[in-house]
């Protein structure tokens, strides 16, 4: 394939010049530099021919590789040449094999001096000068200029310009997605002031439309999906990031801030939610929920995305190969891999509350709790007889028996794996860091034990953990679990027996085994405690022992989570007491600490709120009270990362081929060596994010521009929008790219002012066809190149087009009508496709809700992603699946129904009707041919028709007579026409 | 380059005929020129094996109860394997010291072969001579959607093309009235979902396309309501003038395609309910397969399969799920064995004596093994189960180039390890791919600069042994 594309390529440049980077590097990499590259242990005959200076030294032989412009003395020429077997490059072996082409290209090469050049798009940007043709009466902006350049050096010279419906069409379904209305379309047909075009671009790049239009575009990359992936495949919420794309393209939010937002906005918020709800770029990985996995295994694959993504993304480089070696072809070591990973792998995934700001709670501040208990407790005593004053002390009395009085202890040595045991000033300790299926703490206490003969363990809330913890299981199960198989405690190295153990509350989420703290106790892992259910509420567990000697021993703790999914505890607290036979109190720790101290009766406010709560005529307002203390959350989240405190960063390491099970020696951040610079060497993600945007940076300006070129022209300068590197095709307009790219950086990464400056082209406005026999050439466009729709600007167009489509922006996935059984037949995690009601079934493609194991069927008949990886550039195919798509979906039908049924009742000429049809789907009027064929065509199907009312009624919705029917037989056909899904 | 190369290959291979005498040479010219490549379009060698059933029995199902009969595991039941056999093995769900888990059911051997086979499976068992069983396969993974996914695609992540997608890429369809990768499923659910029968990188005309249970079949196979087949035809044909006006014009091949798509389309909803109406069925066929051939079952696939086959589809993958065994391993076999028996041994004789078995290769298997320890959980309230096992499985093959009668590699007398002739998936990739014609190191796609075979970057063999 190279080969051909090297000759179309040669052919298109065809200066009789040979360029190293343009013409040999290709070559050299496809076909010499997996023995003969960066690679040292893949590398032959110690022979390296990535660099010129090593292919000047030459190899084992000691005989230079390439003495410049001599072919004779050149060993690589003579290797190439040889007739040998023994002897010839590369080795039969191989199956490698020069072409004629290629060996004559490098002989050329040689004796033209056998320069070696550094690949061109890894050249720093430096200004270009714009050729000298402004004169020539077709150029409008430098971007002709160039492009003009071109055709003059082939012969070729630039179709037309399109007439105006054909460009208002383009521009609508380009900027904005959306085909204009016919109205719309007139009006700027009409208009014949000189600026018409240029106000209708303004018009369209202000339009609330524009952001959801490239906001897709955006999705592809950022791999959006509604839900997590793999087999549960489950929902999650992330919406609001897609819903701040579409505002930040809006409001032309520049490109280097959009970036460093969406890559590190936590860490760049100024106390802005949405900066950090932007960082959901990145959580937009899949997440394995599958039971019995490792969550450590596919949290490192999906930081391999991230580091996948990232290249792509912004680099235009294919890392992905680098993950298990160094890149045969590219300057990327196995080493650079990791090394980028470093910068990105050290935050949290965490699940941010988007709704209401997070508040915390505090009894002692929240005047409104504090009154209301007032009231109550003031209530009572005025309401009680000093019977119920005396019930309430003998209650009281009754508590204090059965409590033991509880001494914290806090541990001097603490060790979680990976997880930070940090204490806090109360006595508890919080575990922060990667949760596995079996994690172990271990604490160490010092002091005084003799007598102890009970152990307490407080499982508390936090407000850094998921659900407000105690545990830390964030998926899988449910979010706050966790799972006590076992606690173990050692008296000077050998194990105490905790026996009659009690607890609070329990709940086993997964199985129906009791899970208690007897569990914890009972000598199996299996088993254990857990508080499922009640999540961000303090729970407790009581462990007896035989009293303790006076041994001056340390007293060691150990606790051992998980099971089939990992959920360690993440707060909880240590005490003892030397009272016998302790038992856990299902009473709250404040009612607890009152019953126990010497406070008057009257003082001990929550114990009587807690006491009242049983009693009938107090039950609603203690309700109340308690409702205040468990403020609502919005519910309204989205997926977010979150820096790690410098105290516990995680470590990056280098993984043998890639593999999990492999880690090798550990990694510093550092940028990838081709950049040839330690700016960055330990910095954070925060200033790579920044350095992306520093003209250090040759890669993103080009990457970026390439990119929003595709997207109006069908290909890339760069066709491989995702690969700059060698291997990635060289560009057909060299001069424009960098032009293009140095313009955007000019203009503060202003993407709106990159699209303007593109569609104010000549070359954007030709026609899509010429009259005159020269041929197309799409890559030095010499017309204006077809392309197909995008899946989801088909259906948006079909909605627009019938006047059905909603306008809505923003808020969750919607569910608008598909054939039954997608996304619940066959798939693992089934989800009922609920059709959305109202407005909701017309909403543009980008909010339909995206299920990774079972996408929206239509979008994935039109190529469209499924969210699993990051998608530069989509494939566009065509098959009858599509035809069938469009003929049969109730979609279309929908749309043909209201454009037949409207146009029947409000036109009365027939050849007016299809004139109208076609300025509504096609943005142009019929030729005479075409009206001739669509005439005959309804006068045949009406006369069908006429014969079976049944048909008519069925596709009139009952609304209408064989006349209507026959319109929306014909405006159907004319949805299905190739031109109704090309952007022409 | 996929996008022209796959309108063009449509184009040559469909249009030409459609379109009759419609000038090729210049529909090539223009911006398809650089396109003209033909890697591994062409055969290596000829294709023993022209087509494939691959009955995936998702879930994974239990080796020991079926195929590999380990009496050892029985004297051992109760007691721990040896740490030194375990090694360091990640499991899903048990701790690597659990119990050993003897056999739940009793083995013969069967035909003239003497394949050792499960109680619970009479019908393969009858069909022993037909069969070749691979006793030592291996995975790298031990979760069910990566390790679905890795089976059907070679790597665990998703986003690669499946062996359906390279094999209708290599091979292109022999029908032009039916989807040439189709897809069913009964059962539960698919972990590795639609990945397992994605195109990848590959057009997603490669894709596989799913027969369904509900509404149609095919999606959007029947017209909207009201609209008669005539109305329907006279609508394709003025689609197809309008939209070859719309060719003279602007020249884009990409329109003479879609035009051949609306006839391909339109052959499709004259066929496929023909495909789908088992009423030309003897009784005696419907018997064989056990069918009742109006409700959707495995068996009914099964037969579906076959007449797929028979009218030039390239591959067909039949996802049946249900054999993930964590508690209750004999029942869970038994009951997936009384689903998928009859009609797995009915398709093989069925091809048989059609003459299909010859060129058709049938593939029955899951994504790995199940352990040879007890998974028993209290608070899960499991017991008498086993866990995912990636060490070691069994799945056989019939027809399509493969020796019958034969059973391949042999595992240790705990079933843990492979011990004999290991059968890596992607050893099995190499070989299926043989059997079509290709050779699994030349058989590659470049994309985003990289070289991408089914078989991966690791060393792959084709097992030799195995052929006929």
């Amino acid at each position: 394939m190279i080969n051909q594309f090297l000759i179309s390529v040669f052919a298109i440049l065809g200066d009789g010049l040979v360029s190293f980077d343009r013409d040999i590097m290709p070559i050299l990499s496809q076909k010499c530099l997996k023995c003969h590259g960066i690679d040292e242990e893949s590398r032959k005959g110690k022979l390296r021919l990535d660099q010129g200076n090593s292919a000047l030294k030459g190899g084992r032989s000691g005989k230079p590789a390439l003495v410049p412009g001599k072919t004779d003395e050149s060993e690589i020429y003579q290797r190439i040449i040889a007739s040998e077997q023994n002897l010839i490059m590369p080795p039969l072996s191989t199956r490698i094999i020069l072409t004629n082409k290629e060996k004559g290209l490098i002989k050329k090469w040689i004796e033209q001096g056998g320069k070696y050049e550094k690949h061109w798009s890894f050249e720093n940007l430096k200004p270009v000068s714009i050729p000298q043709n402004s004169n020539a009466p077709w150029v409008k902006s430098p971007i002709d200029s160039f492009v003009y350049e071109k055709h003059r050096a082939n012969g070729l010279s630039p179709a037309p310009e399109a007439d105006k419906l054909t460009l208002v069409r383009r521009l609508y379904l380009d900027l904005i997605g959306l085909p204009p209305t016919p109205e719309q379309a007139m009006s700027f047909a009409s208009d014949t002031s000189t600026d018409s075009y240029e106000k209708l671009v303004e018009k369209l790049l202000a339009s609330p439309s524009y952001g959801e239009r490239w906001a897709r575009r955006w999705m592809d990359l950022a791999r959006y999906a509604d839900t997590n992936g793999y087999e549960k495949d489950r929902y999650r919420s992330i919406w609001p990031w897609r819903d701040w794309v579409i505002n930040a393209l809006n409001r032309d939010l520049s490109f280097d801030q959009f970036s460093i937002l969406q890559l590190a906005g936590d860490m760049d918020s100024h106390g802005r939610q949405e900066n950090i709800v932007a960082t959901g770029f990145h959580r937009n990985t899949m997440l394995n929920e599958e039971g019995g996995i490792d969550p450590l295994e596919f949290r490192y694959y999906a930081m391999v995305d991230r580091v996948n993504t990232t290249a792509a993304t912004w680099l235009g480089l294919t890392l992905n190969c680098a993950q298990c070696h160094t890149h045969k072809y590219d300057p990327i070591t196995h080493h650079d891999y990791y090394s980028l990973m470093a910068f990105l792998n050290n935050a949290d995934d965490v699940e941010m509350d988007v709704g209401v700001q997070n508040q915390v709670f505090s009894k002692s501040s929240n005047q409104q709790y504090i009154q209301k208990q007032k009231a109550i407790s003031e209530r009572w005593l005025q309401t009680i007889k000093d019977q119920d004053k005396n019930l309430f002390d003998a209650w009281c009395l009754q508590q204090k028996e059965k409590l033991a009085s509880w001494r914290t202890i806090v541990p001097l040595k603490m060790n979680g794996g990976l997880i930070q045991l940090n204490k806090l000033e109360d006595g508890s300790i919080l575990g922060h860091g990667d949760i596995s299926k079996q994690d172990v703490y271990e604490l160490e206490f010092e002091g005084d034990f003799k007598d102890v003969s009970g152990i307490r363990l407080e499982v508390l809330p936090d407000s850094s953990l998921p659900s407000n913890g105690p545990g830390m299981c964030d998926y899988e199960g449910p979010r706050g679990d966790f799972f006590l198989g076992e606690i173990e405690a050692f008296l000077g190295g050998r194990k105490i027996l905790l026996a009659n153990a009690s607890e609070s509350y329990f709940k086993n989420h997964f199985g129906n085994g009791r899970a208690g703290a007897a569990q914890a106790v009972d000598g199996d892992f299996q088993t254990g405690w857990s508080c499922a259910g009640l999540f961000g509420q303090r729970h407790e567990a009581v462990f007896e022992l035989d009293k303790l000697p006076a041994s001056g021993e340390k007293l060691k703790i150990k606790m051992t989570f998980g099971r089939h999914y990992a959920c360690p505890l993440g707060r909880f607290r240590f005490s003892v007491t030397n009272r016998l036979n302790p038992k856990a109190s299902s009473l709250p720790e404040k009612v607890q600490s009152e019953i126990l101290s010497e406070l008057p009766q009257e003082l001990k406010i929550h114990t009587l709120i807690h006491y009242l709560g049983s009693k009938d005529e107090f039950k609603k307002d203690v309700l109340e009270l308690q409702q205040l203390e468990n403020p609502k959350k919005s519910g309204l989240t989205s997926l977010v990362l979150k820096e790690r405190p410098a105290t516990h960063k995680r470590s990056t390491f280098v993984y043998h081929r890639g593999e999990f099970l492999s880690p090798k020696e550990k990694v510093d951040a550092d940028l990838l060596s081709l950049f040839e610079s330690d700016k960055l060497k330990n910095a954070d993600r925060l200033q790579f994010a920044r350095w992306l945007f520093s003209n250090d940076n040759p890669l993103t300006a080009r990457v970026v521009v390439n990119r929003h070129w595709q997207a109006f022209f069908g290909t890339g300068l760069v066709k491989t929008l995702e690969d700059f590197g060698i291997q990635g095709e060289y560009p057909t307009h060299p001069e424009l790219l960098d032009w293009l790219a140095n313009d955007f950086r000019s203009s503060g990464w202003s993407v709106k002012n990159l699209h303007r400056t593109i569609v104010l082209s000549a070359t954007y406005r030709q026609a899509s066809f010429r009259k005159d026999g020269q041929m197309a050439n799409l890559r030095l466009i010499n017309v204006y190149p077809r392309n197909r729709l995008e899946a989801e600007v088909i259906r948006d167009s079909i909605l627009a087009t019938s006047g059905l489509l909603s306008f809505k922006i923003g808020g969750p996935g919607v569910f608008p009508p598909q054939p039954a059984g997608v996304t619940n037949e066959g798939t693992y995690g089934k989800l009922a496709w609920n059709t959305s009601n109202g407005e909701d079934r017309f909403r543009r493609g980008l909010y339909t809700f995206v299920k990774r194991t079972a996408p929206y069927a239509m979008f994935s008949t039109f190529d469209g992603p499924t969210g699993e990886s990051c998608v530069a550039r989509r494939e566009v195919s065509n098959s009858p699946l599509q035809a069938l798509s469009m003929m049969n979906d109730p979609v279309v039908m929908e749309a043909a129904e209201y454009l037949g049924t409207q146009a029947s009742k409000t036109i009365k000429d027939d050849a007016q009707i299809i004139n109208h049809l076609y300025m509504s789907i096609l943005t142009r009027q019929p030729s005479s041919s075409e009206l001739i064929k669509l005439l005959d065509f309804h006068g045949e199907v009406l006369k069908q028709l006429d014969s079976n009312q049944m048909e008519v009624k069925i596709i009139t919705n009952q609304k209408g007579d064989s006349r209507t029917a026959a319109w929306i037989v014909v405006a159907r056909a004319l949805l299905n026409l190739d031109e109704a899904i090309t952007k022409r | 380059m996929l996008k022209n190369l796959a309108s063009r290959r449509w184009f040559l291979r469909d249009c030409s005929m459609g379109l009759g005498s419609m000038a090729l040479g210049g529909l090539l010219q223009g911006s398809l020129k650089a396109d003209n490549d033909s890697n591994g379009l062409v055969p290596h060698y000829p294709s023993k094996a022209k087509r494939v059933i691959h009955l995936f029995m998702a879930g994974a199902p239990s080796q020991l109860e079926l195929f590999d009969y380990k009496p050892e595991l029985a004297k051992l039941e109760g007691k721990p394997l040896p740490a030194s056999v375990i090694g360091n093995q990640r499991y899903a769900f048990i701790r690597p010291d659990a119990a050993v888990l003897g056999p739940r059911f009793t083995f013969q051997k069967h035909g003239k072969s003497g394949a050792e086979i499960s109680s619970v499976l009479p019908n393969i068992s009858k069909i022993a001579d037909e069969l070749c069983l691979v006793k030592s396969m291996r995975t790298d993974q031990f979760n069910h959607a990566p390790a679905q996914i890795y089976f059907n695609t070679g790597f665990q992540q998703p986003g690669r093309p499946s062996i359906g997608s390279w094999t209708l890429y290599g091979l292109g369809s022999e029908t032009k009235n039916i989807p040439g990768f189709v897809v069913l499923s009964t059962g539960s659910g698919i972990s590795g979902g639609a990945a397992c029968w994605s195109s990848g990188f590959l057009p997603g005309a490669f894709a596989g396309v799913r027969l369904r249970n509900q509404g149609d079949p095919i999606l959007n196979m029947y017209n909207p309501r009201g609209i008669s087949p005539a109305v329907q035809k006279k609508t394709i044909n003025l689609v197809n003038s309008l939209n070859l006006e719309a060719y003279r014009k602007d020249s884009d091949p990409e329109i003479l395609t879609r035009i051949r798509q609306y006839e391909m389309a339109f052959e499709m909803q004259t066929s496929a309910p023909e495909l789908l109406d088992l009423s030309s069925e003897t009784k005696e066929t419907l018997e064989l397969y056990g069918c009742d051939p109006l409700k959707p079952s495995f068996a009914r696939s099964c037969l579906m399969a076959r007449r797929m086959v028979e009218r030039g589809v390239r591959f067909v993958s039949l996802y049946h799920e249900g054999w993930d065994a964590h508690s209750n391993v004999e029942g869970n076999c038994r009951n997936n064995a009384a689903a998928t028996d009859r009609g797995s041994a009915a398709l093989v004789l069925d091809l048989k004596r059609r003459g299909l078995l010859e060129d058709t290769l049938v593939i029955w298997g899951g994504e790995f093994g199940r352990t040879p320890m007890v998974e028993t959980n209290p608070a899960l309230g499991r017991s008498q189960g086993r866990d995912h096992h990636p060490q070691a499985f069994t799945i056989w093959m019939a027809g399509g180039g493969i020796k019958s009668g034969m059973t391949y590699g042999k595992t240790d007398e705990m079933g843990f390890h492979v011990v004999e002739n290991q059968v890596h998936v992607r050893d099995l990739h190499a070989t299926i791919l043989h059997l079509l014609g290709f050779d699994h190191e030349r058989f590659s796609v470049t994309m985003q600069g990289l070289e991408f075979r089914l078989t991966g970057v690791e060393k792959a063999n084709v097992i030799k042994t195995i052929l006929a």
